[in-house]
């Protein structure tokens, strides 16, 4: 049997349902399909369909540790999938308070398939029973407040009269829709409370037009309507996973965006003993984890006085720019899938896994590959048109990575790094700012990256004990897929003391809503998703 | 019996037409896929979300099948195998037509929902810029056949199919029709990256399925409706007339599924640009081309 079985005795036609239902498993992915890319698996190829529905979904794939704020949120999307459901966990721990995996593997594709094979059995056996029981978070429950229809300041937890006029409070669904503070759980479905303000106009009489719009806000338009105030994210399928958006829509343009991240919410032990800080970096953001491990080594090489030599920079600049091209292609999949363009989000995606398994030896025949997508992106019809002028911020406006280099902007970590200067790197830039040239940035620097990788010579990253007994300060800046990364560090006896980093993706957020703000709804999304921001990093 | 034939066509079709959908949205091609997903969906809880416009929620999937299935009634097979041979059945299969944007409106604003809400407006906003361009080119399609009955627009193309003898109303029914059934390009309404499946995302289990059904036996009557305004319906050498029918019907709804493979969703401002600044003229100028035509050919 599974946890979210059914109820109902499993004869008859319901047998044949649940055969059904076993061989046609849809899997919504915690925090997102991009984590699971990142992480090298292959969803689909596993066998699971892919939905970013929860109510079309039967399967809550759950992909690496989460912090609390999203457990929470996947939570809610649990509640709103319809049953028979189950929780399938790939190297997952601490689950509350979804209730426990029916199925625990790790993180690799052997694993994940032999998970779904589990899972067919154990719904085409267990998919309905008659003792199933029903599964709702705390935050989900219902609260019940009494207000005054007269005074709406008057709101009280008990019923009673109004201390101003004496009327009856009239019993009502508390607005937040529950206690405690649940981060933009609300995903899409379970977002009843920001409709329309409850249907009919019942008891109004006559409906005067001037009386029922007076009090609502303007528009840029000068138009009034009723302001929706709908929440994107941390699980929305077209952004990348923990990343929350607070959207106003003003009709289908968005009036008011405050975003905000569900990284990993306390600043976590950093600090400890130093060999091992880039271990513990590295496990913070999981679409960027050789970065923040190169970034680690050489803050922590800085502060202790030692160097890295020829050969072990080459092979961290040849691991980096693996890396790189896995990001950019695991941005174009979900950027594509947010465009709507399936094609591309599938290939997109291919690619990227095969970048992320191959060795050196591959990476001309991926580049080839690489080119041949570019390409054919370039001349797909309708594309540019769909992103030409959206998103589009000036230099200067302290974006870094691809951001500013698609507005023009030619600074570059890597600019100054020997290893770089070796491999004859030249930074990609291109004109405009919007998000078009994101894309063909992006596009450029996979291709480019694929080559310095090839020529490095060697992917792996050393990582020699440099660190013992030392004291000091140091900092060190990496080149992300996402721009630069700064870390200072202080050690004393081997052991970090003190630690500041200082990611892309905090800086790219706060320009979020001059991208989003008074653009159409999916302008204002591609706008967001061209940013390619990673909520992980920005906690800290 | 007639009836009851092109009920199972048309059941068929939607089923084909599923199996062609699904290998567009995936890349794989399982022919047992839509049966196995429909089993899937009819065993699932189908829950009503918290404050619905209960009416509306439960009829929106209902008008959506009704609505296809009353335009694929009038139309032809082939001389012999239709429903009803109406006097006015092209202009009955656009009445028809005109609740699928009732229907998307409605199970918009039924479950009380934001994302579904902007979807179901979303389809509305668009609602002149697709339908006008579509009565229009069914009326040129009246001017040649000099009949609104759909076997007579048939057999008004036994010497040239109107896809030959007037392109422009061929390729913009094409792409209306693909509005109206909201295919990818435009997918507007549904939306999966934008809107986390926008009308269809507060729907499950059996009303999901009725749902996805309308929406295939939409494909499906557009399809039939281009096959016999334009292509000449059941025409064709050789063959038994509902063979040529159903090949046409076929190769139309895939090309429709694959053309939105292959490129990006339009944006709502482009999709109403191009249909009010484009499209109606060209629709205008196709009814004044087949005007001139006919004067001339008398």
């Amino acid at each position: 049997m599974i946890s979210g079985a059914r109820q109902g005795s499993p004869a008859g036609l319901r047998r044949l349902f649940a055969a059904a239902m076993a061989r046609d498993l849809r899997a919504f992915v915690v925090p997102g399909a991009e984590v699971a890319r990142a992480r090298g698996l292959d969803v689909e190829a596993a066998g699971l369909g892919m939905t970013g529905v929860p109510r079309h979904a039967s399967v809550l794939l759950v992909v690496g540790e989460l912090p609390a704020a999203l457990r929470r949120a996947a939570a809610v999307v649990y509640a709103q999938m319809m049953r028979p459901r189950a929780v399938l966990a790939a190297g997952a721990g601490d689950l509350s308070p979804l209730p426990g995996a029916d199925v625990s593997v790790g993180l690799s594709q052997e694993e994940l398939e032999e998970g779904v094979a589990r899972l067919r059995t154990a719904f085409a056996r267990g998919a309905f029973a008659p003792g199933a029981a029903g599964f709702e978070p705390e935050m989900l429950r219902a609260r019940t407040e009494y207000a005054c229809p007269m005074h709406p300041e008057v709101v009280q937890d008990e019923p009673g009269a109004c201390p101003k006029c004496g009327m009856e409070l009239v019993s009502r669904e508390a607005a937040d829709g529950g206690s405690g503070p649940h981060h933009g759980g609300d995903h899409g479905g379970a977002n009843g409370d920001h409709g329309h303000g409850g249907h009919g106009h019942g008891g109004m009489g006559f409906m005067s037009m001037v009386e029922m719009t007076k009090d609502l806000p303007r528009s840029s338009d000068g138009l009034p309507m009723e302001w929706v105030e709908a929440p994107f994210g941390p699980l929305f399928p077209g952004l990348p996973g923990g990343l929350f958006l607070k959207l106003t829509l003003d009709g289908d343009t968005v009036a008011e965006a405050s975003p905000s991240a569900c990284g990993w919410a306390s600043p976590g032990p950093l600090t400890g003993p130093a060999d091992a800080l880039a271990e513990r970096l590295a496990g913070i953001d999981p679409l960027s984890p050789a970065s923040y491990r190169v970034l680690a080594l050489r803050a922590v090489e800085d502060a202790a006085g030692a160097g890295a030599d020829e050969r072990t920079a080459r092979a961290r600049a040849g691991a980096l720019e693996r890396e790189r091209a896995a990001s950019h292609l695991g941005w174009l999949s979900g950027f594509a899938y947010l465009i709507g363009h399936r094609w591309l989000a599938r290939r997109a995606a291919e690619l990227q896994l095969a970048v992320l398994r191959a060795e050196p030896a591959g990476m001309p025949g991926l580049r080839a590959a690489a080119r041949s997508l570019a390409r054919r992106i370039e001349r797909t019809p309708l594309l540019a048109r769909r992103l030409e002028g959206i998103g589009a911020l000036p230099g200067g406006t302290g974006a870094s990575g691809p951001v500013a280099r698609a507005a023009g902007v030619r600074t570059d970590a890597r600019c100054g790094e020997g290893a770089y200067r070796a491999l004859g790197f030249e930074p990609v830039v291109r004109e405009g700012g919007d998000a078009l040239a994101r894309l063909r940035v992006r596009l450029a620097e996979i291709e480019e990256s694929l080559g310095l990788a090839a020529a490095a010579g060697s992917l792996d990253i050393p990582a020699p004990r440099t660190a013992t007994g030392a004291s000091g300060a140091g900092a060190a800046t990496v080149e992300t897929p996402r721009g630069t990364a700064t870390l200072r560090v202080a050690l004393s006896d081997g052991e970090v003391v003190s630690a500041e980093l200082e990611g892309p993706s905090a800086r790219h957020l706060a320009l979020v809503g001059r991208v989003a703000e008074q653009r159409e709804l999916a302008d204002a999304l591609v706008g967001v998703a061209s940013l390619d921001l990673s909520p992980w990093e920005t906690a800290r | 019996m007639s009836a009851l034939a092109v009920l199972a066509a048309l059941l068929a079709g939607a089923y084909l037409v599923a199996v062609l959908e699904g290998w567009s949205a995936t890349g794989r091609l399982r022919p047992a896929g839509p049966a196995v997903s429909a089993a899937a969906l009819l065993g699932r809880e189908s829950v009503v979300p918290r404050r619905p416009d209960r009416v509306l929620f439960e009829a929106a999937p209902l008008l959506l099948l009704v609505s296809a299935v009353l335009a694929a009634a009038v139309l032809p097979l082939s001389p012999r195998l239709v429903v009803a041979d109406l006097a006015t059945g092209a202009l009955f299969v656009n009445a028809a037509l005109a609740y699928v944007m009732v229907a998307l409106l409605m199970a918009g604003w039924g479950p009380d929902a934001a994302y579904a809400m902007v979807a179901g407006w979303r389809f509305l906003g668009q609602l002149l810029g697709y339908s006008m361009p579509i009565v229009m080119a069914i009326a040129a399609i009246a001017m040649r056949a000099e009949s609104l009955r759909n076997t007579e627009v048939v057999a008004s193309q036994a010497a040239l199919p109107n896809a030959l003898y007037q392109p422009v109303g061929f390729a913009v029914f094409f792409l209306a029709a693909m509005c109206l059934a909201f295919l990818p390009p435009f997918d507007l309404p549904t939306a999966p990256g934008e809107l986390a499946g926008g009308v269809e995302a507060e729907y499950a289990g059996a009303r999901l399925a009725v749902m996805r059904l309308g929406r295939m036996v939409l494909v499906v009557a557009l399809s039939a409706a281009v096959t016999v305004f334009y292509l000449g319906g059941w025409l064709g050498p050789a063959l038994p007339p509902w063979a040529w029918s159903a090949i046409k019907t076929l190769a139309v709804a895939a090309a429709m599924l694959l053309a939105g493979r292959y490129v990006p969703r339009l944006r709502e401002a482009q999709v109403l640009a191009w249909w009010w600044k484009l499209g109606i003229p060209l629709a205008l100028l196709n009814i004044f081309w087949v005007g001139v035509v006919l004067l001339v050919a008398e």
